[in-house]
């Protein structure tokens, strides 16, 4: 039964991380949206665009 | 490539001439330039991947170009936006966006202009939240943007207000997540207990499952279930029993019976029950809350608020943009067609052409059907809208003091007096709660006479046993699945209780304008006099109209198409309209007039001049006359009947005249006169009226149900019992509303009506089945037989059960499957 003083604590150790990993991904907003990422992969990734008139080139980022 | 009759941006009919733009290597047709200039941006951009995304057509861009300077306005931020690293963040409102392709359009859009840091475009709730540099880029250039592309911005409700709302439903996701993972884990460990059935294993390991056990449990029955314990503080300190009071003390219960037993190395611990208990119960309360939180976000964005601002002139004639607060009464307004009046006033001579008359469309204010014709000296109400011409008006009354005010302060007050109406869960609560007790507290005396050692451990199980998780499932998850079975139906429920009073409702009122009717008249008779047939005068008067932009314009179009459609060639040229007079235009070489009698056909006005009849003329002699009338709604007859049928008086209530309302009630078959005692079909009635109307019935023991659009039905929508409101409606309405309709299909309310009385019947079974379980359970833990391992699989099995109970009102019906697939409204 000596096992089980290993075990528990590393059942306890992943129950914490899952936590923490839910709560990253709540934070990050990543259940914001739920349908438009679904899009994304649908199309190719973006190409360098001339877009009209004054505005021209690609945004800060 | 052949062009197809729709255009190609928004799939609106087309104009005689359309717009043609290649596209893409092919040639397309427009209604406007608004949406050859969006599909153009677009392909330029190279987002034309959108027109494959899509699943609905875009909203109309159309021509009308709204000025957004006034949002760079320093006050305005401050007011609606947040200031956050490396620039401000605002959440905007669009109507416009109606599957996740235009939220990926917005996205890519947006964050191509310099200066944005951060877009999110949300289809479902019809928000954008806006990162951006303020000293890169003005905000009036991005929302032009979007404006530019079909979806016009309207303010949130304010940007803390967002927050709090997302801070929400985080704190709700978070709670969610723990309770899940908790007591997945939770379980688990009692896992390990349960299956020690001959009792084989060592007490220190035991005990230290139990403490270990205890530990995971902890943060779920007191971070992830703090929003039952909270509400159950509420209901005590209201002296009340409600449901909340049973989910917590339930839980709370369970978790420090089974502490004690852990301290007291007692036989049995009940922490997997508390855990499920809590995560079960949560699941279904979030369930039932998204599907109202984005029936609210949604009727949010049919609100369409903008900044409030009104277009004053100053002393030397210019105009400027100020906020409606620094409005004064005295002040010169001047107010463009389509727009809303900001406050009441007087109108003024207008020096350009004669006598600043115009048309205000008062239907939503008062519920006249056709505008309202107004001359210089004339009062304009806030909230009408301007026809036909610009007005300049001066400022009469001002904020609290305006007509639509009024009705604001009368729907408060509504609201606040509005019956009570006892819910049916926390009747049972209250009754569940106390029998509980008295039980317990009989088996604890019984059993302390005859085995006084077990009389603590029993009694503490048959609380625990019947601790009434299927109990508290049995409404929300019935509520969950019924708002999911109401959305497809193009149904937003706003109030969750509301669908247990409309279940029982026993009278429905409509309102007339715009509820019965759909506010856009038709042609019921066309008169010729001389030269010209019937077909004739309508090809030529459709095609005056058509390019008009008139709002009759759609009544020619749709008469045209019931007479086989075949006259759409004709075309007119110099077509423009003669404010406060009709149109002007010349259609194969002859010039003709479209109008009012006085004005089309001067010398043949037979019948005086009668507001619901055009005239067709050269401006002496006349060729035809058009009567335009309100019909009802294709399918109101036909929901109405329904609607009977299911039991419910109708009854209509309007503030049109007494002509128009007799004519619908017949139309629609509802019987005037005073068939039971009282008049059922009411004609000019002020909102005042039509609530003290509803009162009336409320005060004979009816429970009335309130079926409106207009601003003017606002008040008795919150005075009724249960509300319905239309999306083509009011904001005012629709806020004041516990339904709102989409589509404008009248045949949703007897769905919904039967989709309610389902859901009401299917709550009560799930409380037969909860306490069917419990009146089985209860002997058994009273004469201390039950294990915590039996109770934890009574308690999942009965929460099941009730659970796929509720599930089946997520299906239609079979006849109703066909036309559930609801559009967005």
């Amino acid at each position: 039964m000596n096992i089980l003083l290993a075990l528990i604590p590393i059942s306890l150790a992943l129950l914490g991380l899952a936590i923490w990993a839910f709560v990253w991904a709540v934070r990050k907003g990543q259940y914001d949206d739920l349908d438009t990422p679904a899009l994304d992969i649908l199309v190719d990734d973006e190409k360098p665009l001339p877009a009209a008139g004054s505005r021209r080139g690609v945004a800060d980022r | 490539m052949t062009h197809a009759a729709t255009c190609f941006h928004c799939g609106e009919h087309l104009t005689a001439e359309p717009l043609r733009d290649s596209i893409a290597g092919a040639e397309q047709a427009f209604c406007c330039t608004g949406c050859a200039a969006a599909a153009r941006w677009i392909a330029d951009a190279d987002l034309g991947d959108y027109y494959r995304l899509r699943q609905t057509d875009a909203a109309r861009v159309g021509t009308e170009a709204i000025d957004y300077a006034a949002w760079d306005r320093a006050d305005l931020l401050a007011e609606h936006s947040t200031v956050v690293d490396g620039g401000r963040e605002i959440t905007v409102l669009t109507d416009g966006m109606r599957c996740a392709a235009c939220a990926w359009l917005i996205d890519r859009a947006l964050t191509r202009e310099p200066g944005v840091r951060e877009i999110a475009a949300n289809a479902i709730t019809g928000r954008i939240r806006i990162v951006w540099d303020d000293a890169r880029t003005p905000l009036s250039a991005l929302l032009s943007r979007l404006a530019s592309l079909g979806y016009r911005p309207s303010l949130a409700t304010g940007e803390a207000h967002e927050q709090a709302r997302r801070r929400e439903r985080n704190r709700w996701l978070l709670r969610l997540g723990v309770a899940g993972l908790g007591s997945m884990q939770a379980m688990m460990f009692a896992e390990a207990l349960y299956l020690d059935t001959s009792g084989e294993m060592p007490l220190p390991t035991r005990d230290f499952f139990r403490w270990i056990t205890f530990l995971v449990s902890t943060p779920v029955v007191f971070y992830a279930g703090w929003p039952f314990i909270e509400g159950m503080w509420r209901e005590l300190r209201g002296r009340r029993l409600g449901m909340d009071t049973l989910i917590a003390s339930s839980t709370l219960l369970a978790y420090f019976a089974s502490l004690l037993e852990t301290v007291r190395g007692g036989v049995h611990v009940w922490y997997d029950a508390a855990v499920m208990f809590v995560f079960l119960l949560l699941a279904a309360r979030m369930l039932e809350q998204r599907a109202r939180g984005i029936a609210s976000a949604q009727v949010d964005a049919l609100a369409r608020a903008r900044p409030a601002l009104a277009t004053r002139e100053r002393g030397d004639g210019s105009a400027e943009q100020v906020p409606l607060a620094a409005l004064a009464t005295g002040d010169v307004l001047r107010v463009a067609v389509g727009e809303a009046v900001p406050a009441d006033g007087v109108l003024l001579d207008d020096d350009a052409d004669g006598d600043g008359g115009t048309a205000f469309d008062e239907a939503l204010l008062t519920g006249e059907s056709l505008p309202v014709s107004k001359r210089a000296g004339d009062t304009a109400f806030a909230g009408s809208l301007c026809r036909e011409r610009p007005a300049r008006l001066r400022v009469t009354h001002t904020g609290a003091d305006t007509r639509l005010s009024q009705l604001v302060r009368l729907v408060e007050r509504a609201q606040e007096q509005r019956p009570a109406i006892a819910r049916a869960a926390d009747r049972v609560a209250n009754v569940f709660v106390t029998a509980l007790s008295l039980i317990a507290l009989g088996v604890y005396l019984w059993w302390r006479v005859h085995e006084p050692a077990r009389a603590f451990e029993v009694a503490l199980a048959v609380l625990v046993v019947s601790c009434p998780c299927a109990l508290s499932l049995a409404v929300p998850a019935a509520l969950a699945a019924a708002h999911g079975a109401l959305a497809k139906l193009g149904v937003l429920a706003l109030r969750g209780e509301a669908l247990d009073t409309l279940a029982r409702a026993d009278r429905i009122v409509f309102d007339k304008t715009g509820t019965l009717s759909d506010r856009h008249p038709r042609i019921v008779a066309i008169d010729t006099f001389g030269d010209l047939d019937r077909s004739r005068a309508l090809a030529i008067a459709t095609a005056l109209e058509r390019d008009s932009g008139h709002p009759l314009a759609a009544a020619f179009l749709e008469a045209t198409a019931q007479e086989g459609g075949a006259i759409a060639a004709t075309s007119a040229r110099n077509v423009h309209a003669s404010p406060g007079h009709g149109i002007v235009g010349e259609v194969e070489g002859r010039a003709w007039r479209l109008g009012r009698a006085a004005w089309a056909a001067a010398q043949d006005a037979r019948g005086g001049d009668d507001e619901a009849a055009l005239w067709l003329g050269d401006g002496q002699r006349g060729s035809a006359r058009f009567r335009l009338q309100e019909t009802p709604r294709p399918e109101a007859a036909e929901a109405l009947q329904a609607l009977r049928t299911q039991g419910l008086s109708v009854a209509l209530c309007s503030g049109d005249a007494e002509q128009a309302v007799a004519r619908m009630a017949d139309a629609v078959d509802i019987p005037r006169g005073r068939p039971h005692g009282a008049v059922h079909v009411r004609a000019r009635q002020t909102p005042e009226d039509k609530l003290a109307y509803v009162r009336e019935r409320q005060a004979a023991g009816e429970i009335v149900a309130m079926v409106g659009d207009g601003i003017n039905d606002a008040p008795v929508l919150a005075g009724a019992d249960v509300s319905i409101a239309l999306a083509d409606g009011a904001a005012l309405a629709q806020r004041a509303a516990d339904f709102v309709v989409g589509g404008g299909d009248l045949r949703r309310i007897p769905q919904a009506v039967a989709l309610a009385r389902r859901s009401r019947r299917i709550v009560r079974e799930n409380f037969a089945w909860a306490i069917g379980y419990n009146l089985l359970a209860l002997p058994l833990a009273a004469a201390g037989m039950v294990t915590p391992w039996i109770a934890a699989v009574g308690m999942a099995l009965s929460s099941l059960l009730v659970t796929l109970n509720a599930l089946r009102l997520t299906r239609l019906p079979a006849s109703r499957a066909a036309d559930a697939h609801a559009p967005r409204i």
